[in-house]
C-alpha cells in the first residue's frame, strides 16, 4: 500500500486541485502551497520506503499485485528493489524543489501549471516503480502529456516546436517498444499458453537469439531516445532550453533517467544475448556522446544550452556503465544517475535563478556576478564541482565506478571516456568563470538580489545532498549492491549459458 | 432456352456500361441514369439465377432492390434540385467548393 | 421459413416506433409550438437498449433474417449510444441552425433503425436494405441545411458514391446468390465452406465486389475519396453520427460476412485487406497531417481509424474480433465527443471549424478545451484513454497473429496521427492569440452528454476490463 501511496498521492493532489476554483488566479498562494505540501508528502512516503528497505535483499520489496485485465494477464504490480528505491526517492525529492523554483516565475496559470507538475510526478514514480509491462508502458506514455504541456504552455520562445519535437520523438521511440511487449506478452503465451506482461515471468522466458535481437533494438531505441544517445540527443537540447525552470529540472533530473533505468531493467535481463551483441556498438555511442556532448557544450553561448549539452556527455557515461554489465560499471552507473539527477537539477534551477533576474541567458550577459550575489556563486560553485566530479561530491563516485567498470570489460572506450572527463571540467569552469568572476560588465548585474529564502530552501538540500553524497557513498551504494549484483549475475549467467548451447 | 452464361454476359456488360457512364458522363441526371442501369444489371443476374435454380427467390430479390431504388432514386433528385438550386449548374466540375 | 417470434427485432422496432412518433408528433404540432422530440427519440433509444440487454445470451432469431445474437447486441448497445449522445449534443443545434426538429430527429432514428438491423442481419438482402436504409436517411441528414451549399454538395458526393458502392455490393450478393442458391447467411456458409477447395472464380468475383462495397463504406483506401467532403460539408453532429454509427454498422456487417461465410478463403482475402489495412492508416494520416480544417482532419482520422480496425479484421484471431467490438466502441464514444465540441463551438452563421478558429480557446472556454484534448488524446491513443487500450488491444491481436509488420504500420502511424492531433492542442492551448469568436452558451444536455463521454473515455482507458469480457463474450457466440 506504501508504494502505491508514493505515486497516487501526487495524483490525488493533481485531482483535489482541479477541484479548487483559481478561475482568474485569485488563489494562487493556496495553490502553491498546496502542490508544495502534496510534493513534500510524497517525499516522505519514500523517505518511509527507504527506511523500511531491506538492503540485504536482491528481491523486489514492497511487492503489490492485484489482477487488473486478466483476459490478457496484465496485473497491476508494482514493486521496487534497489535499482529503483532510489530514482524513486530521487524523484520525490527533486519535485518539491522543482515547485519551489517556479514560484517566482510561474506567474500565470498557476493552477494547470501545479496540476500538472503533480501529474507528472505520478507518472515518473509510476514508471519507476511498475513490474507489469503494460502498466510500465502506460505510466510511460502518460508522463509525455503533462511535459509536454508545460512545455508547450510555460515554455521559452521556441516552446511550441520544443514540445511537439519531445512528444513526438519519445513517441515514435516508444511504440515500436509496445510492438515488442505485445511480442513478448504473446512469446510467453505461445511458451505457456497464457499471456502475461509480468516482468518476473518474462525474465525466465527464453527467446531465440535472432528475436532477441529484434526486441532488443525495440526495447533499446526507445530508451536511447529518452536518455539520449549520441545520435537519438536532437530533442533534448530544444526541449531543456524551451521549458520553464521547473520542467528542465525534472526533465533533466528524473525523465533522463527513464532511459538508462529502462536499459537496465528491460533491455539486458530481458534479452541478455543480443545485449551482449549490441553492448559495444551501445557503448561506443555512448562514448561518441561523451565526447560530442563536451565538445558541443563548449562552444554554446546559452548557459541552459551548455548545461543541456552537458546532460549529454554525462549520461553517455552512465550507458557505458551499464554495457559494462560488470558490479562496479553498473553500480557506477546507478550512482551517476542520482548524482546527474541532483547536479544536473541543481544547475538548471540556478541558471533559472538568474534567467529570472535577467530574463537572458547569455553567458555573454552576465560577469562579474561573484561581487553580486556571493551566495548564489557558493551554491553554483558547489554544483558545478560536482557536475564535473570533484572528489567529495557526488559526481565523482558514479563516474570513478564506472571507469573501473568499464576498464575490466574493454579499456579502450575507458579512454575516450576520460577525454569527456576533461572537457566536462574545461567547459563548465569556463562557463562558471565567465559568468562570476572578472568585472561585472553589464550595469543591469550591478543591483541583482541575492538568493531569497524560497530559493535558500531550493538550493540548501541540493547542495547537501551533493556534499553527502561524495562523502558517504555507501549510504547510497549499500541499498542497490543487491539488486544490482542480481542483474549482473543474470545477465552474465544467461549469456553463458547460451554461449555454451550449440 | 437462353443459356444462364448469356443472361450473366449482358448483364455484366450493362453493369459496365452504368459503371462507365458514372465515371464519364457530366450531367447529373445522366449519371443517376447510369448508376440505375447498374442496379438493373445487378436485377438481370438475379432473375437469371432465380430462374437457374427453379425458385422465386430471385424475382422476389428484385422487387426489394427496385423499392430500394426507388427510393434511392427520389432522394437523389431531391440532392440535385437543392444542388442545382444553388450552383445554377448540373455538371459535377462545377462542385468544388469542397476538395474533391 | 419462420422462426420463433419477432424477439430479434424488438430493438429495431422500438427506434422505428419512435422515428414515426416524431414524424407523427411533428406533422400534428401546432404552429410554432415546441415540441420535445429529442426527447421522444431517447425514450425509444432507451426501450431498444433495454430490450436489447433483456436479449443477451438468448440468440434469438426473427424470421430466419434477422439474429439477435451477442455479437450484434453488443454492436447494437454501441449504435443506441451513438444515438442516444447524438440526439444530446443535437438538441443544441437543432435550435441554433434552425433545423426542421421532426425530419431531423426522425433522420436519425430511422438511420439508427438501419445500422441496427444491418448489425444483426443474417440475410445479405437484408444487409443490403439495412445498408439502404442508413444510408438514405444519413444523405438527407447531410445535406440537411438547406441554405448551405457546402452541406448539399457534400450530400450530393455523399450519395454519389454511396448509391454507385451499393452497387457494387448488390452485384456481389448476385454473384452470392447465383452460387449458394440462397442469400441466408448461414447457407451461403454451407457452400462455401464445402467450396472451399474448388478454386470456382466466380466465388473470388462474389468477394471481390462484396469486399469493395464494405470498402465503400468503411471508407478504406482507395475507395475513401467521399469521406473528407461528406464529412466537411455535413453539420458537425452529423459528421459525429455518421462517422462513428455508419462505420460501426458496416463493420459489424464485414466482420460477420467475412469472418463467418468466408472464412474459408480467408487464404485470399486476408492479404487484399493487409494491403487496404495498410494503405488506409498510412494514407489516412499522412493526408490528414495537411490539413487546416479540423472536421477535415478527423475525417482522415477517421479513414485511419477504419483501418485500425481492419488490422482486427486481418488477424482475425479470438483476439482481433473481440478487439474490433472494443475498438468500435472507444472510437464512437471518443470521436462523437470530438465532433459534438466542434458542433457546440459552431454558430449559425460561421462553423468555426478551421483550425485557427480554436486559437487560445483554452482561455475563453476552458472545460471545452479540456474535453476536447481528452478526445484527441484518446483518438492517438495515448494511456489512460479509450484509445490507447483499443490500440493495445488491436495490435496485440496482429503481433498474435503474427502480422508484426502490420502493427509496426500501426503503431508509426499512430505517432503522425499524434502529430495533427496535437496542431489542434497547441492551437487551443499554446496560441495566444485570444479567439475572436465568442461561442454561444452550451446548453446542460449536451455539456452532460460531452461530459459523459469523456468519463467514459477515461473508465474504459482505466479499467476496461468488464467491456472487454462483455466483447469477448460476445464474439463467443458467433464465431
Amino acid at each position: 500500500m506504501l508504494l502505491t501511496l508514493s505515486w497516487l498521492v501526487p495524483l490525488l493532489g493533481a485531482l483535489v486541485l482541479l477541484c479548487v476554483g483559481n478561475r482568474d488566479g485569485r488563489r494562487d498562494a493556496l495553490v502553491r502551497w498546496l502542490s508544495l505540501a502534496v510534493t513534500l508528502a510524497t517525499f516522505a512516503v519514500t523517505l518511509v520506503i527507504w527506511a523500511r528497505f531491506d538492503a540485504a535483499s536482491p528481491e523486489f520489496q514492497f511487492v503489490e499485485r492485484h489482477a487488473w485485465i486478466p483476459a490478457f494477464g496484465i496485473d497491476y504490480f508494482i514493486g521496487i528493489d534497489g535499482i529503483s528505491l532510489l530514482l524513486v526517492v530521487l524523484t520525490a525529492f527533486l519535485s518539491p524543489i522543482a515547485l519551489l523554483s517556479s514560484w517566482g516565475s510561474i506567474e500565470r496559470k498557476v493552477k494547470e501549471f501545479s496540476i500538472f507538475m503533480l501529474a507528472l510526478e505520478a507518472a515518473m514514480i509510476g514508471v519507476f516503480v511498475s513490474l507489469d509491462l503494460f502498466l510500465f508502458y502506460v505510466f510511460w506514455d502518460a508522463m509525455l502529456v503533462p511535459m509536454y504541456f508545460l512545455i508547450g504552455i510555460w515554455g521559452y520562445d521556441q516552446r511550441i516546436y520544443a514540445a511537439v519535437k519531445f512528444m513526438l520523438y519519445t513517441m515514435a521511440g516508444s511504440v515500436l517498444m509496445l510492438v515488442a511487449i505485445l511480442g513478448l506478452a504473446y512469446l510467453h503465451s505461445a511458451a505457456t499458453g497464457t499471456y502475461s506482461f509480468d516482468l518476473l515471468k518474462l525474465y525466465t522466458l527464453d527467446i531465440a537469439p535472432q528475436t532477441q535481437m529484434w526486441f532488443f533494438l525495440a526495447f533499446t531505441v526507445a530508451f536511447a531516445i529518452k536518455v539520449p544517445l549520441f545520435p537519438f540527443h536532437t530533442w533534448l537540447p530544444d526541449a531543456h532550453v524551451q521549458a520553464p525552470t521547473a520542467g528542465s529540472v525534472i526533465l533533466a533530473g528524473v525523465l533522463l533517467k527513464m532511459g538508462t533505468y529502462g536499459l537496465l531493467r528491460f533491455s539486458f535481463p530481458l534479452f541478455p544475448e543480443a545485449a551482449a551483441y549490441f553492448a559495444p556498438g551501445l557503448a561506443l555511442l555512448a562514448v561518441i556522446g561523451i565526447v560530442y556532448g563536451a565538445l558541443v557544450a563548449m562552444v554554446q553561448p546559452d548557459m541552459k544550452k551548455l548545461v543541456a549539452y552537458s546532460s549529454v556527455s554525462h549520461l553517455g557515461f552512465v550507458v557505458l556503465g551499464i554495457c559494462a554489465m560488470n558490479m562496479q560499471g553498473v553500480q557506477g552507473a546507478l550512482y551517476q544517475m542520482l548524482a546527474h539527477g541532483v547536479s544536473t537539477g541543481g544547475l538548471f534551477l540556478l541558471v533559472g535563478m538568474l534567467s529570472d533576474r535577467r530574463h537572458t541567458r547569455l553567458i555573454s550577459e552576465f560577469g562579474g556576478l561573484k561581487a553580486v550575489m556571493p551566495r548564489l556563486t557558493a551554491a553554483f560553485m558547489i554544483i558545478t564541482l560536482a557536475s564535473i566530479g570533484l572528489p567529495g561530491l557526488n559526481g565523482f563516485v558514479g563516474e570513478f565506478l564506472i571507469m573501473l567498470g568499464a576498464f575490466r570489460w574493454d579499456p579502450r572506450f575507458v579512454v575516450v571516456a576520460g577525454l569527456g572527463v576533461i572537457l566536462s571540467a574545461v567547459y563548465m569552469l569556463w562557463m562558471f568563470q565567465r559568468v562570476y568572476y572578472g568585472p561585472v560588465t553589464h550595469e543591469e548585474n550591478a543591483a541583482l538580489p541575492d538568493l531569497r529564502p524560497r530559493e535558500w530552501a531550493a538550493v540548501v538540500p541540493l547542495c547537501a545532498v551533493a556534499v553527502v553524497m561524495g562523502v558517504f557513498p555507501t549510504l547510497f551504494l549499500k541499498p542497490m549492491e543487491a539488486s544490482v549484483n542480481a542483474v549482473v549475475q543474470r545477465v552474465q549467467v544467461a549469456q553463458t549459458l547460451r554461449a555454451e548451447r550449440p | 432456352m437462353i443459356p444462364l452464361g448469356h443472361y450473366l454476359i449482358v448483364s455484366a456488360m450493362l453493369f459496365a456500361i452504368g459503371t462507365a457512364g458514372v465515371f464519364l458522363r457530366r450531367n447529373l441526371i445522366t449519371i443517376l441514369l447510369s448508376i440505375e442501369i447498374m442496379l438493373n444489371a445487378v436485377n438481370l443476374s438475379f432473375v437469371a439465377f432465380g430462374r437457374q435454380f427453379g425458385s422465386v427467390d430471385g424475382q422476389i430479390i428484385v422487387f426489394f432492390v427496385m423499392t430500394v431504388a426507388a427510393a434511392e432514386a427520389a432522394v437523389g433528385l431531391a440532392i440535385v434540385i437543392a444542388l442545382f438550386r444553388h450552383r445554377e449548374s448540373l455538371n459535377p466540375d462545377a462542385f468544388t467548393s469542397l476538395k474533391w | 421459413m419462420f422462426s420463433s417470434g419477432i424477439d430479434a427485432v424488438v430493438p429495431m422496432l422500438c427506434v422505428t416506433l419512435a422515428a414515426l412518433a416524431v414524424m407523427g408528433a411533428e406533422a400534428f404540432r401546432a404552429r410554432g409550438e415546441q415540441l420535445p422530440l429529442g426527447g421522444l427519440g431517447v425514450v425509444g433509444l432507451v426501450g431498444a437498449a433495454i430490450s436489447a440487454v433483456l436479449l443477451w445470451n438468448r440468440n434469438a432469431v426473427s424470421f430466419g433474417v434477422v439474429v439477435a445474437d451477442n455479437f450484434g447486441l453488443f454492436v447494437t448497445l454501441v449504435l443506441l449510444l451513438v444515438a442516444l449522445l447524438t440526439i444530446m449534443f443535437s438538441s443544441t443545434v437543432v435550435r441554433r441552425d434552425g433545423l426542421p426538429a421532426g425530419e431531423y430527429y426522425a433522420l436519425v432514428l430511422f438511420a439508427t433503425a438501419g445500422m441496427i438491423m444491418m448489425a444483426t442481419a443474417n440475410d445479405l438482402l437484408v444487409v443490403f436494405i439495412a445498408l439502404e436504409i442508413l444510408s438514405i436517411a444519413v444523405y438527407v441528414l447531410t445535406g440537411i441545411r438547406r441554405d448551405d451549399s457546402r452541406a448539399i454538395e457534400a450530400a450530393f458526393k455523399y450519395f454519389l458514391l454511396g448509391a454507385f458502392s451499393s452497387a457494387f455490393f448488390l452485384y456481389g450478393i448476385a454473384f452470392t446468390y447465383g452460387l449458394a442458391g440462397s442469400t441466408r447467411l448461414d447457407r451461403v456458409g454451407t457452400y462455401m465452406a464445402a467450396q472451399s477447395m474448388s478454386g470456382n472464380p466466380l466465388i473470388l468475383v462474389a468477394l471481390g465486389l462484396l469486399l469493395v462495397g464494405f470498402a465503400f463504406k468503411i471508407s478504406a483506401v482507395p475507395f475513401h475519396m467521399w469521406t473528407p467532403d461528406a464529412y466537411e460539408g455535413a453539420p458537425a453532429v452529423v459528421t459525429g453520427f455518421m462517422s462513428t454509427g455508419v462505420k460501426a454498422a458496416a463493420f459489424a456487417a464485414f466482420a460477420r460476412v467475412f469472418l463467418s461465410v468466408f472464412e474459408p478463403f480467408s487464404g485470399e482475402w486476408a492479404p487484399l485487406v493487409w494491403l487496404l489495412a495498410a494503405a488506409t492508416m498510412i494514407l489516412g494520416t499522412v493526408v490528414g497531417v495537411a490539413q487546416s480544417n479540423l472536421k477535415r482532419m478527423l475525417a482522415y482520422s477517421s479513414i485511419a481509424h477504419g483501418g485500425y480496425l481492419l488490422v482486427g479484421l486481418v488477424a482475425a484471431n479470438q483476439v482481433g474480433k473481440a478487439a474490433i467490438l472494443f475498438y468500435l466502441l472507444a472510437y464512437a464514444v471518443t470521436n462523437l465527443a470530438a465532433f459534438g465540441v466542434i458542433a457546440l463551438l459552431g454558430t449559425r452563421e460561421a462553423a468555426n471549424d478551421e483550425l485557427r478558429d480554436y486559437a487560445g480557446l483554452w482561455h475563453t472556454r476552458p472545460a471545452l478545451a479540456a474535453l476536447m484534448t481528452v478526445c484527441l488524446l484518446s483518438l492517438g491513443g495515448l494511456p489512460p484513454t479509450a484509445g490507447f487500450i483499443g490500440k493495445w488491444y488491436i495490435f496485440s491481436a496482429a503481433v498474435s497473429a503474427g502480422y508484426y509488420g502490420l502493427a509496426v504500420i500501426g503503431v508509426l502511424t499512430s505517432v503522425v496521427s499524434v502529430f495533427f492531433y496535437l496542431r489542434v492542442v497547441v492551437m487551443m492551448y499554446m496560441t495566444d492569440r485570444p479567439a475572436a469568436i465568442a461561442p454561444p452558451p452550451v446548453s446542460a444536455v449536451a455539456m452532460a452528454a460531452l461530459v459523459a463521454s469523456i468519463a467514459a473515455i477515461i473508465a474504459l482507458g482505466i479499467l476496461p476490463t468488464p467491456v472487454l469480457d462483455f466483447a469477448a463474450q460476445s464474439i463467443a457466440t458467433i464465431f
